[in-house]
């Protein structure tokens, strides 16, 4: 900690000679003696080209060497993580080419939007220096490169207009023969958030000889591309993100509260458990991890809920529920498999509905069994209920009703315009009386009502989980079914 | 269930890109990260999420992210990133139909290759299938202690129909590995790069902003990670990658067998197929076929003990799974060269017991090669030996 001296000493500079490189080193090493940030503190992130070898040269500094374009995004993961450790602090400083810049302008644009505390050196040379002088999206217009004899057609991008878009804080541009680089090099680490310094360079292997013509004084090449040339933008910071995230995380005084299916488990890592080796799993006389297969026992086995009604041969009763999206009939199934679980059955539930979500078809698979449920698919369906024309017509596209056999059971709203399909039918205007909200849960209850396949006591618990303000709805729309189920319901035809 | 086992093994971090049918694992690590004293964040493309994730895990925090094919596809600069610079991260890589963005609703078993074989050089990614919700809960904590252990990147790979069905779990009867975690250096180290022992030895690791000097490299390096052209040392380390996996390839094999000591035919699979297979070897037996079933967790390092062990005594062995020209039955072919080795295979839905169990009567052990009936197209299809016929549907 706390070396005052950043580029190693004796550093024998790996660049071409007067390569632009060597300078915004030398600038960068001064910049940080004159901040005197402890030299743990910082991580130089490089990226891929010459730029990349300046990792070497900080035997002090957390130096880590990138792909192409993502020196930024590890940066950025090194932000963030360190905005929820303890003992944080560090600050990523990336250096970039320009061919990097662009591979990964997307990480630029981003790490602008979210604020982090990092600092971008840009070193744009203007090309490709390491792979022999290619054209980059920085080119200037007219340049001759290896892969652009004729002159480079294509504008270069103004990286820092660009990234002013992208709400970043700091931006700079230099030339790397500045003497006072130095200075605007610390004063964007300094800055509380993310900044960018873009140095102009001219490749000494590749740019300058074949451009002489056109002028190769830095400044000159700026004034051509009608590059400004010192701030652009230094504006009052704005919080970082990690600012935000600390501020959040304090300003929860409630534990989160997890949506369904999380929160369910106690998966808070306890320290006691951890243990610097697994410990082994294998059976004896094997190596590796086997467990064979025992037989699992029906949940009835295990004390759940009688069953009223018995699935038959103890194979798995295959329900599909169909309806129009935004009805509930994909929560009304869910509502079912918890019944079903609740009354001692194993279940499955695949939702389908078509590419936009919120519109067309909205459609349920659901498995009932007494027996753990290996295979989630159906080669015919047991019992179809269908409670919208967009669900039927699905039904029909989608080959369920082709598959179903004359012991399957349809149970579909007295609106549905259908063709007359093979299985016993029972049509109830569920719609009309439940309302098409409550259609779906209305048609389960109707069809429970005459196929007792699930207990009427096991709704009592899922009633008793719902919030308060769902629980008369659901249970309105089950009284109803279940009243249609008492009412009537005789084979249609 | 990926959530949940992500978080009981310690995971902090994750940056996420929705896609189906991953989307449910990235909105739940959201939800619940920042309530446990961790980040989860939106990352702008699937190369920012696993690039976010191994900054991450360079500054400490265990981390994963959650993709489909298409964004896998995306990943696989990084992946082999976190390989070469020995970073521990865990993808969940939840398959659906290929390829390009294919059918984003239709599940699918045909990301064996690209998920295991996405590196130059072809290093062992540890790839774990589990094939229910407690499978998945239980291998994502398997995938955190060995990436973690390894210091390597390990998939979880599942698929739609692993990962949006809703079922129930005995969460008393779910298996909760101990929670492992990467070794770290201590703060006397001089610094913390690629040191190690022996070849197989996994370097202790130290933190990007601690107090040991870091350096970090996923270009060719000396054990002090500086960047080398190839030399023996340079060799020897690129060399190290891969031997730190293949000695813990049999600590990591996790099967679940069900064999039968008359069998002569052995059911293999894998993911979600596995429970088709599981149901049909039922069916099997219960008409007096004597079958076995061998049922593959870690996909790799292939369990070659496991598999050995279960194809001891049997002239058959059936590969179900559900991609088209049986990507898993190919890894296994050389090992099991002696023995006639058959494809059940079937894409745009899931391969059912019953199409297996008429695979198996089809291909049962006596019925010579010629005699097999043509298959019908929407059939899941038994497929030859590789080579002996060509493939087509």
């Amino acid at each position: 900690m706390g070396n005052t001296t950043y580029l190693a000493a004796d550093a024998k500079l790996p660049y071409c000679r007067g390569c632009g490189h060597a300078l915004v080193v030398r600038q960068l090493s001064r910049a940080l003696e004159g901040l005197a940030l402890p030299s743990r503190s910082i991580v130089l992130t490089t990226d891929i080209g010459c730029v990349g070898l300046a990792d070497s040269l900080f035997p002090y500094l957390h130096t880590v060497h990138t792909t192409h374009g993502r020196s930024t995004a590890m940066a950025i993961g090194m932000a963030l993580a360190d905005a929820v450790l303890p003992a944080s602090g560090l600050k990523p400083i990336v250096m970039i080419g320009d061919g990097g810049a662009m591979i990964g302008l997307l990480h630029l644009v981003h790490a602008a939007q979210l604020n982090l505390d990092i600092t971008v050196l840009v070193h744009n040379n203007f090309l490709f220096g390491m792979t022999g002088g290619q054209h980059s999206a920085f080119t200037p217009l007219d340049w001759s490169t290896s892969t652009t004899p004729e002159g480079n057609r294509v504008p270069p991008l103004d990286l820092l207009a660009l990234l002013r878009g992208a709400h970043a804080g700091f931006l700079d541009r230099q030339f790397a023969t500045d003497g006072d680089l130095n200075a605007v090099i610390a004063d964007a680490i300094a800055y509380p958030g993310f900044s960018l310094v873009e140095i102009l360079e001219i490749c000494t292997g590749y740019g300058g000889l074949k451009n002489k013509s056109k002028g190769m004084a830095l400044h000159e090449v700026a004034g051509h591309q009608g590059h400004s040339i010192g701030r652009l933008k230094a504006e009052q910071p704005r919080p970082t993100f990690t600012q935000l995230y600390r501020r959040d995380i304090e300003s929860k005084t409630v534990p989160l509260v997890g949506n369904e299916g999380s929160g369910m488990l106690d998966v808070r890592v306890d320290a006691a458990n951890h243990h610097p080796l697994p410990p082994p799993p294998a059976e004896e006389g094997n190596q590796f991890y086997d467990r064979e297969e025992s037989r699992p026992a029906s949940l009835r086995d295990a004390g759940a809920a009688d069953l009223r009604f018995e699935i038959q041969d103890s194979k798995p009763m295959h329900v599909v529920i169909a309806g129009t999206a935004g009805e509930r009939v994909q929560s009304s199934a869910a509502l079912l498999c918890r019944a079903a679980l609740s009354a001692g059955l194993y279940t499955t539930q695949k939702n389908d509905n078509p590419v936009t979500q919120g519109s067309g078809f909205s459609l349920s698979e659901i498995c009932l069994s007494p027996q753990p449920i290996q295979y989630t698919g159906m080669e015919s369906a047991d019992v179809v209920i269908a409670v919208s024309q967009d669900g039927w017509n699905e039904l029909k596209a989608n080959g369920t009703l082709d598959a179903l056999t004359p012991g399957s059971l349809l149970v579909l709203d007295s609106e549905l315009e259908s063709e007359s399909p093979t299985g016993q039918l029972l049509r109830q205007p569920f719609r009309h009386d439940a309302t098409p909200k409550r259609a779906a849960l209305a048609a389960i209850a109707f069809w429970l009502g005459k196929e007792p396949v699930v207990p009427n006591a096991a709704w009592h618990s899922v009633l008793a989980a719902l919030p308060v303000e769902r629980r008369t709805d659901v249970s309105e729309a089950l009284r109803i079914g279940a009243n249609l189920a008492r009412q009537g319901g005789a084979p249609a035809d | 269930m990926v959530a949940e086992g992500a978080l009981a093994a310690g995971c902090r971090f994750f940056a996420g890109y929705p896609i189906t049918p991953a989307s449910e694992i990235y909105e739940v690590m959201m939800c619940e990260l920042a309530g446990r004293g961790g980040l989860g964040l939106s990352a702008p493309d699937e190369i920012s999420s696993l690039c976010y994730c191994v900054g991450a895990s360079l500054r400490g925090l265990k981390a994963m992210t959650a993709t489909s094919g298409p964004g896998w596809a995306l990943m696989s600069e990084t992946v082999q990133y976190a390989l070469m610079s020995e970073t521990p991260v865990v993808i969940a890589l939840v398959q659906r139909l290929g390829p390009s963005t294919g059918g984003a609703t239709h599940g699918a078993q045909g990301d064996i290759f690209l998920a295991e074989f996405c590196t130059s050089g072809g290093y062992t990614i540890p790839v774990f299938a589990p094939s229910n919700a407690a499978e998945c809960y239980e291998l994502t904590r398997q995938a955190f202690n060995w990436s973690e252990r390894l210091r390597t990147p390990v998939v979880l790979l599942s698929d739609k129909e692993v990962g949006m069905t809703t079922e129930p779990i005995d969460e008393a009867a779910l298996a909760k590995p101990a929670i492992v975690e990467r070794t770290w250096c201590d703060a006397s180290a001089r610094m913390a790069a690629y040191d190690i022992q022996r070849v197989e030895d996994v370097p202790r690791f130290g933190p990007v902003g601690g107090e040991v000097k870091v350096t970090v490299t996923g270009s060719a390096h000396d054990w002090q990670g500086r960047l080398r052209k190839p030399s023996p040392e340079v060799v020897e380390l690129l060399l190290h990658l891969q031997r730190k996996i293949e000695a813990h390839a049999a600590e990591m094999a996790m099967v679940r067998s069900d064999l039968d000591p008359e069998a002569s035919c052995l059911l293999v699979s894998y993911g979600i197929t596995a429970r088709a297979a599981r149901q049909a070897v039922g069916m099997l037996r219960k008409e007096g076929f004597p079958i076995s079933f061998l049922q593959i967790q870690t996909l790799f390092p292939v369990p070659t003990e496991a598999l050995r062990r279960a194809a001891a005594g049997i002239r058959t062995v059936l590969v179900a799974e559900e991609n088209l020209t049986g990507q898993y039955r190919a890894v296994l072919a050389p090992l099991l060269n002696d023995r006639r080795l058959m494809g059940i295979n079937k894409i745009g839905s899931m391969i059912s017991p019953a199409e297996i169990v008429r695979a198996i009567r089809r291909a049962g052990g006596t019925i010579p090669r010629a005699d097999w009936p043509r298959q019908r197209s929407s059939e899941a299809e038994v497929r030859e030996p590789a080579g002996t016929r060509k493939a087509g549907v």
